[in-house]
């Protein structure tokens, strides 16, 4: 479907606008050349869940569509840019929620037909990874991702920005799942992450000894609901047996345990694989304590290490932008019957 | 003027173009759920058959419901980005009218959408001659509380049309003493090009839509809403 759009060069500016609405934020972006962001607008739905412990997939929905269009004109606006301007549009079409990506996704196939431009359908999951290149554009090749937030753990090796290989994934919840589950447990509040986070500050995180992902074993996946269910197990014995459940303790002993966790078989993989760079990306590599513990061993190899700043680790539309211009270099276009895909994988 | 018409309230997928008060095109596809993969490429289709411009579209329609909410949100983000990008005017029409308004005849109209679990989002309208007034305003019911509601208009012959119409009808005969007319299938789907031509009639009558204020007929709390006011009352403190 190459030759029904005029295409730019890859010499010449080319502008995305880009759509993202698979979860609980609203968000329009416009990215130049890919990395430079000129505007990235984000309405933030997270104080409308909070009192529902979680997204609420038809509310998230109904404030996608009505927040959606706000959001495209602040953001073409912040770029000083009009709608003729633009030379591609792009949208996550999954992972997510159905009811969101829709209308991201329908949005973006109008301004493809009514501007006659090319649609570029983005996996969200691609999107998180590329925030990194954003902030960090000489980032040295080959590197290792992990991928880590409320909807996928996944471990990646990309020899270069177009060709990657998936180690491992969770084999169960996700990183940022798990964080949700446990904060509702422990009604510490929503977002799970930053509750935790939060609660663990003053809390010692050799409390009590949860369960570690096992690093002798050669796979490279992860798994969290043996840890999920050994910290609601010790909580309910507390309750028990009437003993003081302190929920500092707690929090800071589960996050520990994830992020050991993680750090094994991110290590494993480090270990295997001849590589230049690390790169922490999702939601949940806001985690400062994560952060901190992968930094440590990272150094140890001499390795340069990244993780995105924290404006991109929530979700946002400048990571889809810069995902699409790849994807207009690679003339990698969505048809405008493209679906969404809730449980789209890389 | 020449206005697109987009309804993807119901499983049928409509879509027409109107100018003026000619028809140039309608499509109503029987499509179930897939309005999300079909809309766009059979805009672009139309345009192309009938050799128009995107940017030559000077005004929309689209059905507001009720119906249901993912259809719906398809079909107004795809009419809003058109209001949008072209800088025309935008309409939203109740599902619910669209489908009375293809009945003529004088009387009492009562259409139907299929809301599922034996119920019906339905309204009551009056048509006399060539107004049609709405009497009963959208709401969602089993056919013993529409029956009621029906009884209560009087003595006049009243038309059900709209989704599951032949069957809600001959149940209507049964409890009504009413003459219970059941116009055929041709009436059991809200038709795309009655939209486009009620969205001229009101665009023409300046009563078009804010564009940032247009949403679906809900009808209906988020499932989780209503939960939360079951549990927790009307009190919003809660952190
Ligand atoms: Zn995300």
């Amino acid at each position: 479907m190459n030759s029904e759009y005029e295409l730019k060069n890859k010499d010449e500016d080319i502008y995305i606008l880009a759509f993202e609405t698979s979860c609980d934020e609203t968000a329009a972006a416009v990215s130049k050349n890919g990395l430079e962001i000129l505007s990235n607008t984000v309405s933030s739905q997270v104080d409308l869940h909070k009192k529902f412990g979680g997204v609420v997939p038809e509310i998230a929905s109904r404030k996608h569509l009505e927040f959606l269009l706000p959001v495209i004109d602040e953001s073409l606006e912040k770029a000083q840019l009009s709608f003729s301007d633009i030379d591609a549009v792009a949208a996550t079409y999954g992972p997510g929620l159905v009811g969101g990506l829709l209308v991201g996704l329908t949005a973006a196939k109008t301004v493809s037909l009514f501007l006659n431009i090319p649609l570029i359908g983005v996996n969200h999951i691609a999107g998180h990874i590329y925030a990194n290149f954003i902030e960090n554009p000489a980032i040295e090749k080959p590197l290792i991702c992990l991928t880590i937030s409320g909807g996928h753990t996944d471990l990646l090796y990309f020899e270069d920005l177009k060709d990657y290989k998936i180690l491992g994934r969770t084999r169960d919840d996700a990183a940022g799942e798990a964080f949700d589950k446990i904060a509702r447990f422990m009604n510490l509040g929503y977002p799970g992450g930053p509750a935790i986070e939060k609660a663990a500050m003053n809390g010692n995180p050799e409390a009590a000894n949860f369960p570690r992902a096992i690093s002798d074993n050669e796979s490279f996946d992860f798994s969290f609901s043996g840890l999920k269910t050994a910290v609601m197990n010790y909580i309910n014995n507390k309750k028990q047996k009437n003993e003081e459940i302190n929920k500092a303790d707690i929090a800071a002993s589960f996050q520990e345990a994830v992020v050991d966790s993680l750090k094994i078989k991110l290590m494993q993989a480090v270990e295997k694989y001849d590589i230049k760079s690390v790169v922490l990306s999702g939601g949940v590599a806001a985690n400062k304590r994560l952060r901190t513990a992968v930094k440590k061993e990272i150094e140890k190899y001499g390795l340069d290490f990244y993780y995105p700043p924290l404006q991109f680790c929530t979700d946002n539309a400048a990571m889809i932008a810069a995902v699409a211009y790849y994807q207009y270099l690679n003339r990698d276009f969505s048809d405008l019957s493209l679906s969404a895909d809730p449980s789209l994988k890389l | 003027m020449l206005i697109l018409g987009i309804d993807t309230s119901t499983e049928v997928l409509g879509l027409a173009l109107a100018d003026e008060n000619k028809i140039k095109a309608e499509y109503n596809l029987r499509l179930r759920r897939q309005h999300s993969e079909k809309l766009l490429p059979l805009i672009k289709e139309m345009f192309a058959v009938l050799e128009i411009e995107p940017s030559e579209i000077e005004a929309v329609a689209v059905s507001t419901g009720p119906g249901s909410f993912t259809g719906l949100r398809i079909g107004i983000t795809a009419a809003k980005i058109i209001s949008r990008i072209n800088n025309i005017p935008i309409k939203g029409v109740s599902t619910l009218e669209i489908t009375a308004s293809s009945v003529k005849n004088n009387g009492i109209i009562i259409p139907l959408i299929d809301a599922g679990r034996n119920r019906f989002y339905f309204s009551i309208y009056l048509r006399e001659d060539n107004n049609l007034k709405l009497i009963s305003d959208p709401e969602a019911a089993q056919l013993d509380i529409i029956s009621k509601k029906a009884a209560a208009v009087g003595s006049k012959d009243i038309y059900v049309v709209g989704e599951k119409s032949k069957k809600a009808a001959d149940i209507l005969a049964a409890e009504l003493d009413n003459n219970i007319i059941y116009p055929g299938r041709e009436f059991d789907y809200p038709q795309s090009s009655i939209l486009a031509v009620l969205g001229h009639e009101y665009i023409e009558q300046k009563r078009e839509d804010d564009l940032y204020k247009i949403k679906p007929k809900y009808l209906k709390k988020p499932q989780a809403e209503i939960n939360w006011l079951k549990k927790y009352g009307s009190q919003k403190s809660e952190s």
